[in-house]
């Protein structure tokens, strides 16, 4: 059965029309048109498909999208402060090497952007944790880390 | 020996620069479109119905429910897909592949492998008629394990090859008197190793889509490392010129080699596409990408070798038993290049090695980096610690004592260039005050009395291209635009390494212009010159050196425009940064757009060039530090600090160099501790088809790395000494593991993966 949700995704008032049984991932991806957002497992595995809903970051694959009715949806898409201009997370991502071949990389910006929202200083085991439920396979994580350690600095350089 | 060819030296103002690559910014925006990103309208989803048992044949399939199911467009079996005998590792040439895979076939030979497809309207509806579909088999006797497959009287896998389920005939390498050497030797050591099967588990699942157009052509868009070859395939098996196949690959999810077969679900595709006349996608599910995927061949070793007393390395006898799985795929390229790698790495002069790739009804094994090398240096490198521990020497000196240098055969049958592995051995030793560490206070730290701490070397090499294996050739065509800007056209894929943007920094580098005016077209057959594929560490050190000469020739082409316009000779100038200059007199100038542009009744210029280049093979090397903790409560292994030293050539991308050698680290420690795709012995299904079975090492589980890149040993065969540096990493750290393990606890274990199941049985027993 079809059902029309309401939601606002990347502060955009959106509806779309999808089967009950539908994902937010299959939604976002094949109906709205987002494919900014991996499908790496489409069963909880891997985060690639990780955005944030409401403020808190959820594997798009196991929530169905009639779930997001009437709640705020962010994925990558929606980083950029602007046309021009790039989170800090995006810049650091590109200078440090963190995005290989790039499959998780929104999963992960989007679990950093959560991490550094909550917790603008975080330690180098507050990341590791942080990204535990995010698989990256060319990385190593290395790059990924001094990348949000990065990010850190220079938003809280910006803040001060 | 020393560097015979000169390597020209300059003051490089982009080589060697960690510039920004040129396909981050989509990815970190999110724009970056990967093969399952395209959507086509009326495209249709395909699926595969995959085998309930090991070995069968099919005594029948009806598919008369799922065809009449709503919203079913179209059901393939073996019935009514063309029966063409095709390789299932797309190299033509390559003189070790195997012709043994049909599209599909009256026979199954492992859990898992497709025997009907189905195109509908949805996923959801094309696997509901997976369901409907009736497949009855006739069970045949299947075998797991390749000692039995190669018994006599075993049930036969295929009825093509040598025999016996031999894949191809046994490789043999005799070199000296092995025999003779073994009677001399003052010690002999013996030992049995042995692999699991790890899965590059790349995060991008197989994914492509077909499309035929009115006039006939197909359009195929699909995860390739070798869009070349699923194209030359591809054509072959549908009779299709080369110019009614496109084959399309932007952005890639990763593929560490395995994604270099042509595929089941490929093929599939292109014929459901066909038989629909609508576009039709094929994604693998994570389940798939084990199942259907390529892992790395579990290999049996028997190794002996002897030595003199002073250390030396006599004799070398081995033998290596390679598990093919199902089908050939690469199991020949990587009998061939594990076997013959094992002529190297420590020098010795009487080697005696054999090795055999068997099928069993198992999931196929495929390319993965460290190409049967993995397993050849892990024994080498393991059983020189041994040899160490036996004489009471430092491994590290043995080590040192014994490595390849400058002047020794190769495996490719070339001399080895430069003293790499000595210097980057040499390094870490000095960086790390190794010998320090070896003697350091080993009494355990009283607040974690459970824990031991140990220290392990691991050595490696690896060649940069397949050669001899593969007469490879790299391709490359630059053009100059009439602003003054570069067109740089690869078929070398983009599978995340940062290669086009290497490409692209050599090409600015020789042309001397700015990286941000070369622009890069890659993964469209129809478009960009013919390339091999991204696989054997080489896209730097072949197509680099292609894009090298192409721009080497348009720079040519371009000075003598310039000159012309300057009314000097183009002895007499020179080009910087996008700036072309009389040499003595800097003020007389132009940019390269003024000499590409008309002026004065000079036409606007047409700046073309093509590289091609056709190497032998450099050698890469590495030296491995690693630290680890040991519970011996728990019997997990923590590795602690890795200090990777590396000798690529010239370094053209920092960052992207190290970024190779950590995430092989990352793989490498996954596949000595954890990582082991498992099939059940009895029955042949897999057990642990999921990412959450099959363990990786993840953010919580990664070391330290302190990466160390030295341009120890450039090689004149690539750009400006560029060497390759994709596999190394992988086939370091996991002896490095091993040998650390049993500086911890001193135990030898001499297989991976090494669980913690293991750790606390090998320390009962050593306890008893």
């Amino acid at each position: 059965m079809k059902r029309i949700v309401e939601l606002t995704i990347n502060d955009e008032p959106r509806d779309m029309t999808v089967d009950s049984c539908r994902s937010l991932l299959d939604a976002l991806r094949d109906d709205v048109g987002l494919t900014g957002t991996k499908k790496g497992c489409d069963v909880g595995d891997c985060g690639a498909c990780t955005v944030i809903v409401d403020g808190e970051p959820v594997n798009a694959c196991l929530m169905l999208a009639v779930e997001a009715e009437g709640r705020s949806v962010e994925t990558v898409e929606g980083l950029q402060p602007g046309v021009d201009t790039l989170h800090p997370l995006q810049d650091a991502f590109m200078r440090h090497g963190a995005s290989q071949c790039g499959f998780c990389t929104p999963g992960i910006l989007m679990m950093a952007k959560k991490l550094l929202d909550d917790n603008p200083r975080p330690t180098d085991e507050d990341i590791r944790f942080g990204l535990s439920g995010n698989i990256c396979r060319c990385t190593g994580y290395t790059k990924i880390f001094d990348a949000i350690k990065s990010a850190a600095t220079e938003m809280e350089a910006a803040r001060s | 020996m020393n560097v015979t060819t000169p390597i020209e030296q300059r003051d490089f103002k982009i080589v060697g620069k960690s510039v920004r690559r040129d396909d981050v910014l989509e990815k970190v925006t999110g724009e970056a479109e990967y093969t399952g990103d395209v959507k086509l309208s009326g495209m249709l989803h395909g699926k595969i119905k995959r085998s309930a048992v090991a070995h069968a044949r099919i005594k029948s399939i009806d598919v008369s429910k799922a065809l009449a199911y709503p919203g079913v467009k179209a059901v393939l079996t073996h019935e009514n897909v063309p029966r063409v005998l095709h390789y299932g590792s797309p190299h033509p040439r390559s003189a070790s592949c195997t012709k043994d895979q049909y599209i599909l076939d009256d026979k199954v030979r492992f859990w898992g492998e497709g025997v009907a497809a189905v195109a509908a309207i949805s996923e959801e509806i094309a696997d509901e008629a997976l369901d409907l579909i009736e497949v009855e088999y006739e069970p045949l006797p299947a075998v797991f394990e390749p000692e039995d497959a190669a018994q006599p009287g075993a049930p036969l896998i295929h009825e093509v090859g040598p025999g016996g389920n031999l894949v191809i005939d046994p490789v043999r390498i005799n070199r000296g008197d092995v025999d003779a050497a073994f009677a001399e030797a003052d010690f002999v050591l013996e030992g049995t190793f042995s692999g699991g099967r790890p899965h590059p588990a790349y995060m991008e699942p197989n994914v492509c889509i077909a499309d035929w157009d009115g006039s006939n052509k197909l359009t195929f868009w699909t995860s390739t490392q070798t869009s070349f070859m699923v194209r030359g395939i591809l054509a072959e098996v549908l009779g299709l010129p080369l110019t009614k196949v496109r084959v399309l690959v932007d952005h890639m999810g990763g593929g560490f080699g395995a994604k270099q077969d042509l595929f089941q679900h490929e093929f599939l595709c292109a014929l459901l596409a066909k038989e629909t006349r609508r576009p039709v996608k094929m994604e693998f599910t994570r389940h798939e990408t084990f199942v259907a995927g390529r892992s790395r061949h579990p290999c049996k070793i028997w190794l002996k070798q002897g030595f003199k007393n002073d250390g030396t390395l006599v004799a070398r006898d081995m033998k290596l038993v390679y598990d093919s799985g199902a089908y050939g795929s690469h199991g020949p390229g990587v009998t061939i290049v594990g076997t013959t790698a094992a002529t190297s790495l420590y020098r010795c002069e009487n080697v005696r090695l054999e090795g055999r790739c068997v099928y069993t009804n198992t999931p196929i094994n495929g390319a993965f980096r460290g190409y049967g090398v993995v397993q050849s240096y892990y024994a080498l490198d393991i059983q020189m610690d041994e040899a160490a521990e036996l004489l009471g020497m430092d491994p590290a000196e043995l080590k040192l004592k014994n490595v390849v240098r400058a002047g020794d055969i190769a495996p490719s049958g070339h001399p080895i260039l430069g003293h790499g592995l000595e210097i980057c051995l040499q390094h870490g030793i000095d960086v790390l005050d190794w010998k320090k560490l070896r003697n350091r206070d080993r009494m355990p730290d009283p607040k974690q009395p459970h824990i031991r701490t140990g220290w392990g070397i691991g050595c490696e090499m690896h060649g940069s291209s397949a050669y001899p294996g593969i007469k490879e050739q790299g391709n490359a065509t630059v053009k100059v635009n009439e602003d003054g800007t570069v067109t740089l056209l690869t078929g070398a894929a983009g599978l995340g390494t940062g290669a086009h943007t290497a490409l692209a920094q050599i090409v600015a580098e020789e042309l001397g212009v700015r990286f941000e005016d070369v622009g890069t077209i890659h993964g469209d057959t129809d478009v960009v010159p013919w390339d091999i594929g991204a696989f054997a560490s080489h896209t730097t050190y072949l197509v680099g050196t292609a894009a090298k000469m192409a721009a080497g020739k348009v720079r040519a082409a371009v000075f003598d425009r310039a000159a012309m316009k300057l009314q000097v000779s183009p002895a007499e100038i020179d080009l910087s940064e996008g700036k072309i200059f009389v040499i003595g007199d800097p003020g007389r100038c132009m940019t390269v757009a003024d000499a590409m542009g008309p002026s004065r009744g000079i036409p606007a210029a047409n700046i073309v060039a093509n590289g091609t280049y056709e190497p032998t093979k450099s050698y890469s090397f590495a030296a491995h530090f690693a630290e680890v903790h040991v519970d011996t409560g728990t019997g997990i292994v923590e590795v602690k600090r890795v200090i990777p030293v590396h000798d690529v050539g010239r370094v053209i991308h920092p960052i992207a160099a190290q970024g190779q050698i950590e995430g092989g680290i990352q793989q490498g420690i996954g596949h000595t501790l954890t990582e082991d795709y498992i099939i059940d012995k009895k029955t042949g299904r897999s057990l642990n088809a999921g990412l959450v079975d099959y363990k990786m090492p993840l953010s919580m589980d990664m070391p330290d790395i302190e990466t160390i890149i030295l341009e120890a040993a450039p090689d004149p065969g690539g750009p400006w000494g560029a060497k390759g540096v994709g596999e190394d990493p992988i086939i370091a750290i996991g002896p490095a593991i091993a040998n650390a393990i049993h500086d911890a606890i001193g135990v030898r274990f001499r297989h991976y993966p090494i669980t913690p199941e293991d750790i606390l049985k090998a320390l009962r027993e050593k306890g008893a």
